[in-house]
């Protein structure tokens, strides 16, 4: 379990891994991965599952690292987070606490102690791990994917960068800069829950929901999943079924249920579809109830 | 195949090589920086026994290259007790609690344990069982080290306390 | 007489003499060894699970920059290697070939070698190999087997080994006639040995006609010996060193094909060559274990004691198994510590195409599963509690020695007191309400017990003796060398306590050789928990000849009768006058250097050596009791608490035995939730790395609480072995605390893993 040969670029810039990645598919042959935090990428290169012929190590762009606070699209703020900064950098940052909640529990999923040190937020986004946290995350709360290339930028809804199995909108020669996340209002309600076999696995079912309440109804809903299908998937159709509900008219139930069905969970060694199905249900049936209720609380 | 110039300095030494890219720090460590005590149990990432300290914090040693770690100031098992021999508090805690049988995975829950305990200073015992979670064994039911690092937390409060 | 021996260190807690060079990052493992001018090499590897190798272009391999040989069978012909069936051998065993020659029998046979000047460059070019192989449908489980196409082209069919005990009209009238008959299926699936250090060997050449093989091993001796034998080689040309040695659980007892390619390549290219299997590897190609089914039937009379048991069991030992005929210990152990008149036991051991089976800790465990769950089955059908069922049945001290049905005599041992005492820790009225009230809560706590007696020792075959041979030397130094071997199990500590008790010294004084076969002389190291009884009754042996030595050399200085000689601590006196002492140094500077003082006619130097006979078996038992959770919601178990009874005897170093229990605890652990070797219908391994096996991490563990029991042995010391029992008595104990955290859904699982899938397929089942 020796990685195969390949020529290693030390980005020095983001202009300089841009322009590692346009040479690398100018080649005939030319395939580059770029090395962010590695806690994916090195396996897959022990394994000689991937076989690359460029890679572009990007960990020492200090413009790439981060957490920051933006403008967001419709007047309201958002928080960027730099595509290198590491797991527990977004794990300990209070920016994240405080303004993307469902992010910073969800960290506390991911991995180990040992690969959040290295592994980075943006690593994570751009692969797209359909079990993983923060693929799920992103597509959950409408974050914005900022991809740039040598041709300029692309600001890419995490709603179209799933595409498929491990397949993402990002082009072969796009670097994914930073991922920026909306701000819910303060007093939303967020679920963050996973179902694991063991500590650090990947999820064999996992479950992200916010909410907005407004006047006792939900203004606002997102509703996503990981673990859940061949991608990270989202309920919008739940959602759609969410909004404008008062509080005490949620059925936590039958919002489980339809938000499962749009769902497609498969059968792999760790569960069956059946049990993927039948967990969410129930883990959201409660956790919503539970949520709901004590959103109630007088 | 284009080699890579890198000085790294292991255990307060100061290593220069020329290396592949492909090659990974734990191979580094272990072939060409005489740090055989960095274990390699899976390559892939999943049970730790090649955990390092890298600028101060835990890391796997095989999911990263040599090339990368240029310029870093690394720690592994081999620097961590005293020139005179003194075992460091999480080795001797090791000792003392039968944390380890056939020593293998030894080296990483150590450097884990070591590295948490110097950057968080008092950590609590859950805290301690918590970064365990990254480490596979075999041998020992996890018994011992679960023990020694109950007693880790008591004895970096009872420091703290006293300073 | 004088006392030479009051017990000092046997017993205690002392700390492992090798924790320093571990903790420390200076043990020498096998991986850690470069000699000059070492290549490494890689396999490659079959990727069809059943077919014939029609070519192999290897050209582009061989013309890679940095490799040194591409080698296939034909090329290792020239050796005349076998490798060698150990374990058995009463049934015929299929030939295996180093290297895959015309047929492949399982994805991952290794069909050629690529050495090179590195790993990743013997990488690259195994990935240019290129081996034209057809594919045919492979029989993969045991159903396959029972009726496929032959695995083995000269066998006539996949029965590697059968026994088919006539029908006996005495147990059916039994069955017929008995109030109540209980039934069921337990599957056990396959398991690897995983331990965190893989296999791996360095092989040179040494001088005109030796060779040196550092290799992860269980025993350098052993290894030496199969070494010599499969390459028709002195074994006195042969030193196999293996200093420290990073698990092994049966997989490490014999160096099977892929070290036996590294030897053969390091005789071949007469430069020293390395072999590390990759985790991958370690996954898809080393010997696997378990993967059983057993039907089981148990007929008790209407007060519920036991009147026959039926049992009919099928093994898949894959394609190369390092024992052919290995189930006659999971048939005579089926019947437990229990009193059961009529026994029958059907057994066979299937080929397929798999990685062949390896001695996995407690290779018979199946026995210990199929009869305690069973014992909890009929208690529930019965309706009575389990821990009655087993008061009924289980033997006690006044039955001892006890002749099981099987022919096998049990003595001095403690089922019932163990059973006893895990009740007593326990609690059970107490956890009946708990789990009541939990239940009430939606919360599925159960427990679960199991008992057993283990066969320890296993004198017999290459394990029918142990050696130590122990010298002062001449600066007072004790140093023993041994046939025992630590993969982990930490003998130069418990060794070393034995021998400091029987000279009367301290016990840093003493140290403890195991590494290396050109020291000491044979013995088989780790295998059947069989050290601290062989191993231990080797250094009490050799030292009683020791002391014996140095007593008459002493009463010879000190003009006193050497029975009178006390040795404590290294000082040597007289009984009855303190004044009179001289020291071991002094002895030892007698012995070595001026031998015209000691006795008339002794020779000189100060060391004894003894082979022990070890006893066939020496039974140790336990009881355990677990309690988990299973999470109605999820259906996973969490195991909340464990309790552990045993009795081996008396204990050398009690948290040694108690690593001892937990280790093998916690792989039963995985192995009831969670361990999976898995393959395709196309005989595609499907758990290749660790994220897909899942082995227990520290938070899927709870804290082991001990009950010791002592009983000593018969055997010198009194020691029992205890290496293995976590492992056996373990797994049934989780499975019916899974059963009875489920009753109220009315369903079980006997098909392990008992997975997140299948418990909560029960607890939804019985929603509806």
């Amino acid at each position: 379990m020796k990685p195969a040969p390949f020529d290693y670029v030390r980005a020095e810039s983001i202009p300089h891994a841009l322009e590692a990645l346009a040479g690398a598919g100018a080649d005939a042959d030319g395939d580059a991965s770029i090395l962010a935090g590695g806690q994916t990428l090195m396996p897959l290169l022990a394994l000689r599952m991937a076989t690359p012929s460029v890679i572009i190590d990007i960990n020492r762009i200090e413009a790439l690292a981060g957490v920051s606070r933006v403008a967001g699209h419709n007047g309201s703020g958002a928080t960027r987070i730099g595509a290198t900064t590491r797991q527990n950098h977004v794990l300990a940052n209070e920016l994240v606490k405080a303004h993307v909640p469902a992010l910073a529990k969800a960290t506390a999923f991911v991995g180990h102690h040992q690969t959040r040190n290295r592994g980075t937020l943006g690593g994570s986004v751009s692969l797209g791990e359909p079990a993983a946290e923060y693929p799920a995350i992103a597509l959950t709360l409408d974050a914005v994917i900022e991809a740039h290339s040598s041709e300029g930028i692309r600001r890419i809804d995490a709603l179209d960068f799933y595409l498929g199995a491990y397949s993402t909108a990002l082009l072969p020669d796009e670097l994914v800069v930073a991922v920026e996340y909306p701000d819910w209002p303060a007093d939303s309600v967020t679920i963050v829950h996973e179902v694991t076999r063991r500590a650090g696995d990947f999820a064999l079912v996992g479950l992200i929901c916010q909410l907005a309440i407004a006047e006792g109804k939900v203004s606002r809903a997102a509703i996503g999943w990981f673990g859940m299908g061949a991608t990270p998937m989202r309920s919008l159709a739940a959602e759609k079924a969410l909004k404008g509900v008062s509080l005490g008219d949620i059925d936590p139930r039958a919002v489980a249920e339809l938000a499962i069905s749009e769902t497609e969970p498969l059968e792999d060694k760790h569960a069956t579809a059946h049990y993927r199905r039948s967990v969410g249900t129930k883990l959201f049936t409660r956790l919503l109830s539970a949520a709901v209720a004590e959103r109630q609380k007088p | 195949m284009t080699l890579h110039r890198i000085e790294i300095e292991v255990d307060g030494d100061v290593i220069a090589a020329e290396v592949e890219g492909r090659l990974t720090l734990g191979d580094f460590l272990r072939d060409r920086a005489g740090r055989t005590g960095v274990h390699l149990g899976c390559e892939h990432g999943v049970c730790g026994a090649c955990t390092i300290s890298f600028n101060g914090d835990a890391v796997r040693s095989c999911l990263m290259l040599a090339v990368q770690a240029d310029g870093a100031r690394i720690g592994t098992i081999q620097g961590l007790a005293e020139a005179d021999g003194t075992l460091h508090p999480v080795q001797a805690a090791m000792q003392a609690e039968y944390g380890l049988q056939c020593g293998f995975c030894t080296p990483g829950v150590v450097m884990t344990l070591a590295s948490v305990l110097e950057a968080e200073k008092t950590p609590s015992e859950e805290r301690l069982r918590d970064v365990l979670s990254g480490h596979l064994c075999r041998c020992t039911g996890y018994q011992g080290m679960l023990r020694a690092a109950k007693s880790l937390a008591i004895q970096a409060q009872t420091a703290a306390g006293d300073a | 007489m004088a006392q030479t021996t009051a017990a000092r260190f046997v017993g205690q807690r002392l700390p492992r003499k090798e924790d320093k060079r571990l903790l420390t990052g200076r043990g020498s493992y096998v991986a850690d060894v470069s000699l000059p001018g070492m290549v490494e090499l890689a396999f490659v590897r079959s990727q069809v699970a059943r077919g014939k190798i029609r070519g192999i272009d290897i050209e582009a391999a061989r013309a890679y920059p940095g490799v040194r040989a591409v080698l296939s069978a034909k090329d290792l012909d020239s050796l005349g290697a076998k490798c060698q069936i150990l374990h058995g051998g009463m049934a015929p065993a299929p030939h295996v070939d180093l290297l895959a020659r015309d047929n492949v029998r399982y994805v991952g046979e290794p069909i050629v070698m690529v050495i090179a000047d590195s790993r990743y460059i013997a990488e690259d070019a195994a990935g240019l190999v290129f081996v034209d192989c057809t594919m045919e449908d492979p029989v993969i489980t045991i159903d396959d087997a029972r009726d496929g196409p032959p695995v083995h082209p000269d066998f006539p069919t996949n029965v590697a080994d059968r026994n088919a005990p006539p029908e006996n009209p005495a147990l059916e009238a039994a069955f017929a006639s008995a109030a109540h008959v209980v039934e069921a299926t337990i599957r056990h699936q396959r398991q690897a040995h995983v331990p965190m250090e893989t296999r791996g060997v360095v092989a040179a050449r040494q001088g005109v006609d030796e060779l040196l093989v550092h290799l992860a091993c269980q025993s350098p001796h052993l290894s030496a010996h199969l070494l010599a034998n499969t390459f028709n080689l002195p074994q006195a040309n042969i030193r196999v060193i293996a200093k420290d040695v990073g698990g092994a659980f049966g997989l490490k007892v014999q160096p099977w094909r892929e070290e036996l390619c590294a030897v053969a390549a390091a005789l071949l290219l007469n430069r020293p060559v390395k072999w590390i299997e990759d985790r991958m590897e370690n996954l898809t190609s080393a010997g696997q274990a378990r993967e059983q089914e057993i039907h089981c039937r148990l007929a008790l009379d209407a007060n519920a004691r036991l009147l026959a048991a039926d049992y009919d069991y099928a093994c898949n030992i894959g394609a190369f198994p390092q024992g052919v005929d290995t189930n006659f210990l999971v048939e005579m152990f089926l019947p437990g510590p229990y009193h059961l008149p009529l026994y029958r036991c059907r057994n066979v051991n299937y080929y397929s195409n798999t990685v062949g089976q390896a001695a996995y800790r407690g290779p018979w465990a199946m026995e210990s599963l199929a009869r305690e769950t069973m014992m909890e089955l009929a208690a529930r059908q019965i309706g009575i509690t389990p821990e009655e069922l087993r008061r009924r049945n289980l033997i006690t001290a006044a039955d001892q020695p006890f002749s099981m049905v099987t022919g096998a005599v049990i003595d001095r041992v403690t089922p019932r007191e163990c059973f006893e005492a895990i009740l007593e820790k326990v609690d059970m009225a107490t956890f009946r309400v708990e789990q009541a009230e939990a239940r009430k809560a939606g919360r599925y706590l159960g427990i679960g017990f199991s008992v057993y007696i283990e066969p320890t020792t296993m004198g017999f075959g290459v394990l029918s003796s142990e050696f130590a041979h122990i010298r002062v030397d001449p600066t007072g130094a004790i140093i023993a060398n041994m046939g025992t071997h630590s993969q982990g199990h930490g003998t130069a500590t418990t060794m070393a306590q034995v021998i400091a008790d029987e000279l009367g010294v301290e016990y840093d004084r003493v140290t403890v050789h195991e590494d290396d076969s050109s020291r000491g002389a044979f013995g088989a190291g780790a295998g059947g928990s069989r050290q601290a009884v062989a191993g231990g009754g080797a250094a009490i042996k050799a030292s009683a000849l020791l002391a014996a030595k140095i007593k008459t050399i002493a009463g010879h200085m000190l003009n006193a009768n050497p029975e009178m000689i006390s040795m404590q601590g290294g000082r040597i006196t007289v009984e009855g006058e303190p004044e009179v002492s001289t020291t071991l140094e002094r002895i030892a500077a007698t012995a070595y250097a001026d031998p015209d003082r000691l006795p008339p006619g002794m020779e000189p130097g100060l060391e004894a050596q003894y082979r022990f006979r070890s006893p066939m078996f020496v039974f140790s038992n336990a009881a355990h009791a677990c309690i988990c959770e299973v999470d109605g919601e999820t259906g996973i178990t969490r195991v909340l608490r464990w309790i552990a009874a045993e009795d081996c005897g008396v204990m050398i170093n009690p948290s040694i035995v108690e690593g001892q229990i937990a280790g093998g605890v916690v792989q039963a652990i995985g192995g009831v939730l969670s361990e999976e070797i898995s393959y395709d219908a196309m005989g595609n391994p499907t758990a290749v790395t660790f994220k897909d096996y899942v082995i227990p991490s520290a938070h899927d563990v709870p804290q082991i609480e001990y009950i010791h029991l002592v009983t000593p042995s018969t055997s010198d010391g009194g020691f029992k072995g205890v290496g293995e029992g976590g492992a056996i008595v373990g797994p049934p104990a989780l499975v019916n605390a899974v059963a009875d955290a489920l009753a109220p859904f009315g369903g079980r699982c006997y098909d392990l893993p008992l997975t997140p899938s299948r418990l909560l397929a029960i607890i939804d089942g019985g929603e509806g």
